[in-house]
């Protein structure tokens, strides 16, 4: 008998263990989805400023905003006076804007939706593809850290061959408890692009929540776009008829 | 004069049809070059100052930073001053103002994100030549509030038509959200599809008010009475705007500077255009060396004869030098004044391509092309001549110092 037929009967063993994924990367899945349902829950309502600020400049919106499951979102300008009244609304991948002072309902283009939302650093993707990091992206966990006594995990998020997406990879961290302190965003020759983090971790809502968000271009020191959450509940559900497109003249109705 | 020239003019007569024949290539490829350099560089005049008229216009003063970044905040916040110092220089012929900013254009069907240009109807007529471009529909007037001017192929993309209503959204230079709601009035097409497929144009007051621009506008557009002024009229709107600007935010750009690529593409366009002429000149090189190879072997016998009777070799290489350069000097002077001439007459006359009239009237550009001649033009294409017949003449002049006294006069 040769060596080959010694091994021979441990062969299905090692295509068994080839075939199934490591397990660590369910984990990480896990933790992205688990990340994303504990910041969005259910259903939430909130009340966010939101300051865009520039070298020489700044300006802050407070937005209203409601949000159903991993999908549909409706967010409409309630200040400053001159801005009252502006929405957006957001189904799955689509997304519909409103302006009170021509009362019309414009359907952005699939061509726009890298484009500043509300001349922020959010693009209009970053609000359309809120579940684009589960569905998108195949997670690994590429380390771990700690803060405050709680332990951070480092994800790397890689995406899928066909996605629709337009970065070439996220960086994600996670805290052991669900909360996303960190998203960064690469492109394709995997330089830092922008980066999203989450500050001033309190109770929102009935949890820990990062109060202030704020999401700053790699390439730039002075500039960024704060998100700060003036008042946040969250939900079972909330009625469908909150994200139509006539909610959307006449929001929260 | 001395025996040698002499002998050599008599030389080059005593077959005056190889000698003129020779003479005339020489000529002939000293003509063409004159012309078709003349040729190349008048119809980049023409080229340029179509392109820039279409929209760009010779010179533009911007904030800093606007050229690259389109930021809604950097704007010229006192257009009439800048104005008032346009007017005090001599060679602007005439200067409009635009303010500019990346929108939504929404008809009923379709939406596209384009640039919405807010222009003065009246000055723009005289900077650019949107209203000659005007296919379907009609230009703005002064008093039009609520109307635009779309390009044929946007309005193909929106499927709009004259009278549709076309909803604008973007963002004003506060921050704040620009709507307004406007009707197509005018549909042109420029040629430029980027400009067709992306240029909504407006009054300028709609768009200082929609975007709240406070007077502000984007860009001071100046056209130039011709292409030559632009460096000058550069110069001195710089020295103006530095003594109304003090925080020295203005920057004046000229039309390299706002168009790059339009200077890239002249580039490639000359180095073609040299691929040509050092093809035309190698068949013309060719042709004189054979000339000159012929003569020695017809006077093969000529040669030995002189060499017998104490002719040094030096002295037969200096006389078939005389003759060459003589016939090129010769003909290099006949081939720059039938070019210049040529030339000078196509300048005053223009060139009408036969066929292309219709496009390019459609295009605003002149139906008549006109060669441009200039030192340049005249003398780069003979000195290349000269220097490449001179060049293949030393071949055959110093074959003569092989010659064998005995063998070359036995030569047939």
């Amino acid at each position: 008998m040769t060596k080959k037929s010694i091994l021979a009967p441990l062969l299905p063993l090692f295509v068994l263990a080839a075939l199934c994924p490591p397990t660590y990367a369910q984990d990480a899945q896990a933790l992205v989805e688990g990340a994303v349902t504990y910041y969005r829950g259910k259903a939430s309502m909130a009340l966010v400023d939101m300051t865009i600020h520039r070298t020489h400049w700044e300006r802050t919106l407070t937005i209203k905003g409601w949000t159903r499951g991993q999908k549909d979102s409706i967010f409409t300008i309630i200040a400053p006076p001159k801005d009252e009244g502006n929405g957006t609304l957001k189904r799955g991948r689509q997304m519909w804007i409103y302006n009170p002072k021509v009362n019309r309902i414009i359907k952005l283009p699939p061509s726009m939706m890298s484009q500043a939302w509300m001349g922020s650093d959010f693009s209009n993707n970053d609000l359309a593809k809120s579940d684009s990091i589960i569905k998108d992206y195949t997670h690994t966990i590429t380390g771990t850290e700690s803060d405050g006594g709680k332990k951070v995990y480092i994800v790397q998020s890689m995406p899928k061959p066909e996605a629709p997406v337009v970065w070439g990879m996220q960086r994600l961290k996670i805290r052991d408890d669900h909360i996303l302190l960190r998203e960064e965003y690469y492109d394709e020759n995997f330089e830092l692009v922008k980066a999203m983090s989450g500050e001033q971790i309190q109770m929102l809502g009935g949890k820990l929540f990062p109060k202030v968000w704020k999401m700053q271009k790699a390439d730039v020191q002075d500039e960024y776009t704060l998100l700060d959450y003036k008042e946040l509940t969250f939900e079972q559900d909330l009625p469908g008829r909150l994200f139509t497109l006539s909610a959307l003249k006449n929001p929260g109705r | 004069m001395s025996v040698d020239v002499k002998m050599a003019w008599r030389n080059i007569w005593r077959n005056p049809r190889r000698s003129v024949l020779t003479i005339l290539a020489i000529a002939f490829a000293s003509t063409l070059l004159v012309f078709m350099l003349s040729w190349q560089f008048g119809s980049y005049d023409t080229m340029i100052n179509a392109s820039v008229k279409i929209h760009t216009g010779h010179l533009q003063i911007q904030a800093k930073g606007y050229m690259d970044k389109r930021s809604m905040r950097l704007v010229v916040d006192d257009p009439a001053a800048v104005g008032a110092v346009l007017n005090k220089i001599p060679g602007v012929a005439a200067y409009t103002f635009r303010a500019e900013a990346f929108s939504l254009v929404s008809s009923k069907e379709r939406t596209y994100g384009v640039v919405v240009i807010g222009i003065d109807p009246l000055r723009e007529a005289g900077v650019s030549t949107l209203k000659k471009l005007i296919r379907r529909g009609s230009y703005l007037t002064a008093t039009d509030s609520n109307q635009a001017l779309v390009g044929n192929l946007l309005a193909k993309n929106l499927q709009v038509n004259l009278g549709d209503e076309l909803v604008v959204l973007g963002q004003g230079r506060d921050g704040s959200i620009a709507a307004t709601v406007v009707k197509v009035k005018g549909i042109f097409r420029s040629g430029q599809d980027e400009f067709d497929r992306g240029a909504v144009h407006i009054p300028l007051e709609d768009f200082q008010d929609v975007y709240s621009m406070r007077g502000a506008v984007h860009e001071v557009v100046a056209a130039a009475g011709s292409l030559g002024q632009v460096p000058e009229i550069r110069r001195a709107a710089a020295a103006g705007i530095a003594r109304l600007d003090e925080e020295d935010h203005l920057v004046v750009l000229d039309w390299m500077g706002l168009m790059p690529g339009l200077i890239e593409a002249i580039k490639m366009d000359l180095v073609s255009g040299f691929i040509f002429y050092i093809i035309l000149i190698i068949v013309v090189a060719f042709s004189i060396l054979n000339t000159f190879l012929m003569v020695i072997f017809e006077r093969t016998r000529e040669f030995g004869m002189l060499m017998a009777m104490g002719t040094s070799p030096g002295r037969l290489t200096k006389l078939l030098l005389i003759e060459s350069a003589s016939m090129t000097f010769v003909g290099i002077l006949v081939g720059i004044v039938a070019g210049v001439l040529t030339t000078w007459y196509f300048q005053v006359h223009g060139i009408v391509i036969p066929g292309a009239t219709e496009i390019m009237r459609q295009y605003g550009l002149p139906e008549r092309m006109y060669p441009q001649l200039s030192l340049l033009s005249v003398s780069i294409g003979p000195c290349v001549v000269l220097l490449i017949t001179l060049l293949t003449a030393l071949y055959p002049a110093l074959r003569v110092r092989r010659l064998r006294p005995v063998e070359a006069m036995a030569a047939a």
